[in-house]
């Protein structure tokens, strides 16, 4: 029987495999996790976090139910990407974010990332305006070597742009250890723009690397 | 609170969390005129204006706040 291969925009009953694709982009293939690290959470409790900041159902951000494509297979849960066209909802995508954290989470976090917040900024991006961002990428590990991030990755690129024509640049950002993605994105025919490396040599206490790379795309 | 009086409060709170002492903010300043306003950043601002201030969000209020000046007139509904 043919395997068959279902694409679809995410929906809420979708938010615990969306909790766990968060999770584990967000580890990039490592055990650090930086709502442990940053915030001082357990990942049980990162866990319950993530999912409140999807329920709320706020557009245009990495924690947006609406920014992600689920690719299904054999009716199971396959991969996940999240994307979103930046700025559209009014606003940069980092305020957004930073508000649902900023709601969600309890004030001691915030207490706690105060400290680190510069320590954060060596390995800091800026998001550009009026372009596709391709936020977090999981594909399930029986999943993975079926091209399954490429597929969610043009979808997505397709269906931004049919609301957003005008856009011509896709980017993606990706730690600078994650070799696995960055082949894969590389695959999508993305290229290496730049990249921030940080000499903190206790970054990679908080962080799953100590480089980070902008990778960037023609998409017409 | 007058408008001026909240406006140098929240210089003194910008300039701290994005360590930058000759930050000047005006009405239309936004995430895109601040160089590493982040989402920790930004959550770290808005965490100390509630504190400062002894205010609480709404998360319908901070997603109106496209810029210092919409910030300024939802913290002024709030005194």
């Amino acid at each position: 029987m043919m395997s068959e291969l279902n694409i679809r925009k995410a929906v809420m009953e979708d938010v615990p495999f969306l909790v766990d694709t968060i999770i584990e982009a967000e580890k990039s293939g490592t055990d650090i996790l930086t709502y442990t690290t940053i915030f001082g959470l357990s990942e049980s409790e990162s866990r319950k976090y993530i999912s409140d900041m999807l329920l709320e159902e706020v557009d245009g951000c990495e924690l947006s139910v609406s920014s992600f494509l689920i690719a299904e297979k054999d009716g199971q849960y396959a991969a996940a990407v999240g994307a979103w066209v930046e700025g559209a909802e009014g606003m940069p995508s980092s305020m957004l974010k930073g508000n649902l954290l900023n709601y969600t989470l309890p004030k001691q976090c915030i207490e706690k990332a105060v400290s680190l917040n510069s320590l954060v900024k060596d390995l800091h991006i800026e998001y550009i305006n009026n372009t596709i961002q391709i936020g977090l990428v999981y594909v399930s590990a029986h999943f993975r070597g079926l091209g399954l991030a490429n597929k969610l990755i043009e979808k997505q690129i397709e269906q931004l742009l049919n609301g957003a024509p005008e856009i011509s640049e896709c980017y993606v950002q990706v730690f600078g250890n994650n070799l696995a993605a960055i082949k894969s994105y590389e695959k999508s025919q993305f290229v290496k723009l730049s990249e921030r490396r940080s000499d903190n040599s206790s970054i990679t206490n908080y962080f799953p690397a100590n480089s980070k790379w902008l990778m960037s795309r023609k998409v017409k | 609170m007058e408008r001026e009086l909240l406006k140098e409060k929240l210089t003194v709170i910008f300039r701290s969390v994005f360590s930058n002492g000759d930050l000047q903010i005006s009405d239309s300043l936004t995430a895109n005129d601040v160089a590493n306003w982040d989402s920790l950043s930004h959550m770290i601002l808005i965490g100390e204006v509630e504190k400062s201030l002894g205010i609480t969000f709404k998360l319908k209020e901070l997603n109106k706040m496209k810029n210092v000046g919409d910030m300024m007139d939802i913290i002024l509904s709030k005194l």
